[in-house]
């Protein structure tokens, strides 16, 4: 049975699986998502320390695989926070961009493909489903801030201080701005960032591509009147795009003493990608009614990033950005994703000469608008009226911004986790005087964090009758029978009675194993279930 | 031993953790074999041979192949069919060819930008001119990796002293003006053999002309400078046997023909040059 539903897993994707399959808005979607990942891929490759065309492969085939085999309309593809680690992994064994960097970048994907197969095949992709929407909302701001924050290092034409703390970034620039900032390369920035904030206002389909067309002829001006050489406009150069760049882990023993130097982060990376890619996929589950199954979405992530590592691609995950653009647009299956990575081909060998002039202030000013249009005022203010979820958002903005998306991510989750905990552990508990009985009417889960409630108005209500009505109570734990038990010792049977309602079988076996002999009685409610 | 640790320090290891031991043994008996010890820099060529280097090293070896297969590694920032190795022979290390052991000598005045260089900002000029290029950005991958490279080949030399051999010899004033005639004459018989008739290059042998060579900005459409290195080290295999004047006459006749335009001086018509030569 187990094995069955792994097979299923694996299979990909089939037009089959989707009942209706409106083939146009998927097509289009795909343009539009083919559009966005271009400039991400080859600003990411850059953050991850590798050449450009390494990120158009990694658009092409991590996408491509992703969708294949996952389940929903997520786009897949290179992702800020994991190209930003794989750089920080990688850095120090070897120079950035040199052929040995390379191949180490494609063996810690390959690693970190393989760590979250394993993570698929140990069904660990539930326990990615405890992050909260507020925590949810405050990564995806908490990348937003981080991408406008890394793409003002291309728009001012600095080099990339990526490693400077945001602050110490932000002063170093106000401080000696004259000396540091490209004028030319700001110029082209802000034309790419104004047109593209004007024309999502008025056509937001087609924003960035506007943006991209306006800063690409803003640099061409500016490069016709002044010269290249002159202005120091940072283009993206010649890409050398092969149709398939086949590549392969190198396994020899100098390679495997790096990688298992490289294990915790291969690690990390693995379950940060994850995390992202299961936030996203909760939030498409509630919002739209795909059929999507998470196990199956953890092997797509896998299986991508380990067979991206014999197409030159490094490791990804899913895309907050384009996924919700993909949403926005109307795609419902993984066809969009299927179509995008063709569509990225096919952009490419026609029109990738030409991205050869495209300064990187309109890539980095793209990545800009990408950034502010992660941060959503509504989706905040909705967090406003309540004070724990506020407190969640706010908790997780402030780690991610500041100390980083590895601790941030961390701190989600186990803010969620508590969240959780303490919603659990609190009881619903109503009292009713009826009949000459105290009835206790319990709703939540009794384990050992929300006995206390409930035993101490047991003892309240000692010397009188108590019908203890758990029957919507779905889990109790042996330091909540205890408890209930210890009471039942303690009191005078004589004159009280003690009735225990429930509705399970199962958890009828389990008092009356635990309180055999005791002065109780129970009455099972079938109509209940 | 040093390096040594160093290398287990970049693994990741700490040498006095005692939980270690065993990886730590067996990862340094793996290490000593393939470690740099030597005081004296190893030839590249033995570097490309090694499975693992730090980060100096494969920053040395990226460099070697920018300059050697520029085609494929530096093809980011080239716009013409040149490498690096097609002036600077047997990749920089050979003198009276433009050698590359240089490092010591910058940063430096030059005429032709009215500026003291860095070897960063030399090295970004070459992909504008000699290679028809874009000028990559100051930090990035390519220019680090030639800059180490570089400074790797100066191993040995003065600080502040020109090394011998620097550049291409500069030839004696011959009396007479280059004479492009001849020059077509000498090119047709001692040169089109590898460069072909049209200039247009041949395997192994690159474009002397057209628009897959050089720009007008290059050092190498100084006629003077050219004539020096064909003298100095064409044809090849029979070096020194051309007259100065004759050699003269080559250069001229070579800097005659048609090539890119000087991005320095036809601005907007470069651009569109370069443009419409991606989309042919």
């Amino acid at each position: 049975m187990r094995n069955l539903r792994l097979v299923s897993e694996i299979l990909p994707w089939r037009p089959s699986l989707a009942g209706k399959l409106n083939l146009t808005t998927e097509a289009f979607a795909a343009i539009v998502g083919a559009i966005l990942v271009i400039p991400q891929g080859i600003t990411f490759a850059y953050l991850a320390g590798l050449p450009p065309e390494y990120g158009i492969y990694s658009s092409i085939f991590v996408t491509l695989f992703a969708s294949l085999f996952g389940s929903s309309s997520m786009l897949g593809g290179p992702n800020t926070a994991v190209a930003i680690l794989i750089g920080l992994s990688v850095a120090p064994f070897s120079g950035r961009g040199s052929p040995l960097y390379i191949d180490y970048v494609i063996l810690l994907s390959l690693m970190v493909g393989l760590i979250q197969l394993l993570i698929w095949l140990g069904r660990g992709g539930k326990y990615f489903q405890y992050l909260s929407p507020a925590a949810v909302t405050g990564i995806t701001v908490g990348v937003g801030i981080i991408l406008i924050l890394s793409s003002l290092d291309g728009i001012l034409g600095l080099s990339p201080s990526g490693t400077l703390f945001f602050f110490e970034k932000l002063f170093v620039m106000l401080d000696s701005w004259e000396v540091l900032i490209n004028p030319y390369s700001f110029t082209v920035g802000t034309v790419t960032v104004i047109t593209g904030l004007i024309a999502r206002r008025y056509i937001p389909r087609y924003s960035i591509l506007i943006a991209m067309a306006a800063g690409y002829l803003a640099g061409l001006i500016l490069m016709g009147l002044f010269t290249q050489v002159n202005t120091e406009i940072e283009l993206l150069g010649h890409i050398p795009f092969q149709a398939l760049p086949l590549s392969y882990p190198k396994m020899d023993l100098e390679y495997l003493l790096v990688g298992i130097s490289m294990l915790p982060n291969a690690v990390t990376i693995a379950l940060i990608g994850l995390a992202q890619s299961m936030v996203i996929v909760k939030r498409l589950r509630s919002e739209t009614d795909q059929p999507i199954n998470v196990d199956k979405e953890v092997f797509a992530q896998g299986i991508a990033n380990t067979l991206g590592a014999f197409f030159s691609s490094f490791a990804g995950s899913g895309s907050f950005n384009r996924t919700a653009v993909n949403q926005s647009l109307g795609a419902k299956t993984p066809l969009a994703g299927i179509l995008s990575a063709v569509v990225v081909f096919l952009l490419i060998s026609i029109f990738g000469p030409l991205l050869s002039h495209m300064p990187m202030a309109v890539i980095a000013g793209t990545l800009m608008l990408v950034g502010t249009g992660m941060i959503k005022p509504q989706e905040i203010a909705r967090l406003l009226s309540w004070t724990g979820e506020l407190l969640v958002f706010v908790i997780t903005l402030f780690s991610i911004v500041f100390l980083g998306l590895q601790t941030g991510l961390i701190i989600a989750i186990t803010l969620s986790i508590i969240m959780f905990v303490l919603s659990a552990s609190k009881l619903e508990i109503a009292i009713r005087q009826e009949k000459g009985a105290v009835q206790i009417r319990v709703e939540g889960h009794l384990f050992y964090a929300s006995i206390d409630q409930l035993s101490g108005l047991l003892k309240h209500h000692r010397s009188e009758s108590v019908v203890l009505d758990l029957s919507v109570v779905s889990y109790i734990d042996l330091s909540a029978t205890e408890a209930i038990a210890k009471d039942l010792l303690k009191r005078d049977c004589s004159a009280t009675s003690f009735v225990i309602v429930l509705t399970s079988q199962k958890m009828l076996e389990h008092f009356e194993q635990r309180l055999d002999g005791m002065p109780v009685q129970f009455i099972q409610h079938l109509s209940a279930q | 031993m040093n390096n040594l640790y160093i290398l287990l320090n970049a693994l990741g290891y700490r040498l006095i953790n005692p939980g270690l031991s065993l990886t730590a043994s067996l990862t340094s008996l793996c290490l000593l074999s393939i470690a740099p010890v030597a005081a004296e820099p190893l030839a590249v060529e033995a570097l490309l041979k090694r499975g693992y280097l730090d980060d100096y090293h494969s920053n040395v070896v990226f460099g070697y192949r920018i300059v050697t297969e520029t085609e494929k590694y530096g093809a980011r920032y080239t716009g013409n069919r040149l490498r690096c190795s097609n002036c600077h022979l047997n990749a920089g290390r050979q003198p009276d060819a433009l050698p590359l052991n240089v490092a010591g000598m910058y940063p430096k005045w030059r005429s032709k930008n009215g500026r003291r260089n860095g070897i960063g900002l030399r090295i970004r000029e070459c992909f504008v001119y000699s290679l028809d290029g874009i000028m990559p950005p100051e930090d990035s991958p390519e220019v680090l990796a030639v800059a180490a490279y570089i400074s790797y080949l100066s191993h040995g030399e003065v600080i502040g002293n020109a090394p011998p051999g620097r550049g291409v010899p500069t030839l004696p004033d011959t009396g007479y003006d280059p004479n492009p005639a001849n020059g077509k004459a000498i090119y047709v018989a001692r040169c089109s053999a590898c460069h072909g008739e049209d200039g247009y290059g041949k395997a192994g042998a690159p474009p002397l002309w057209g628009m897959d060579s050089f720009n007008g900005g290059a050092g190498m459409a100084d006629v003077h400078r050219a004539a020096g290195f064909i003298w100095a080290n064409m044809p090849l295999g029979s070096e020194r046997s051309l007259t100065h004047q004759d050699a003269l006459d080559v250069s001229a006749y070579i800097n005659m023909q048609i090539r890119p335009g000087d991005p320095r001086k036809s601005k907007l018509l470069k651009l569109f040059e370069s443009i419409s030569g991606l989309v042919e």
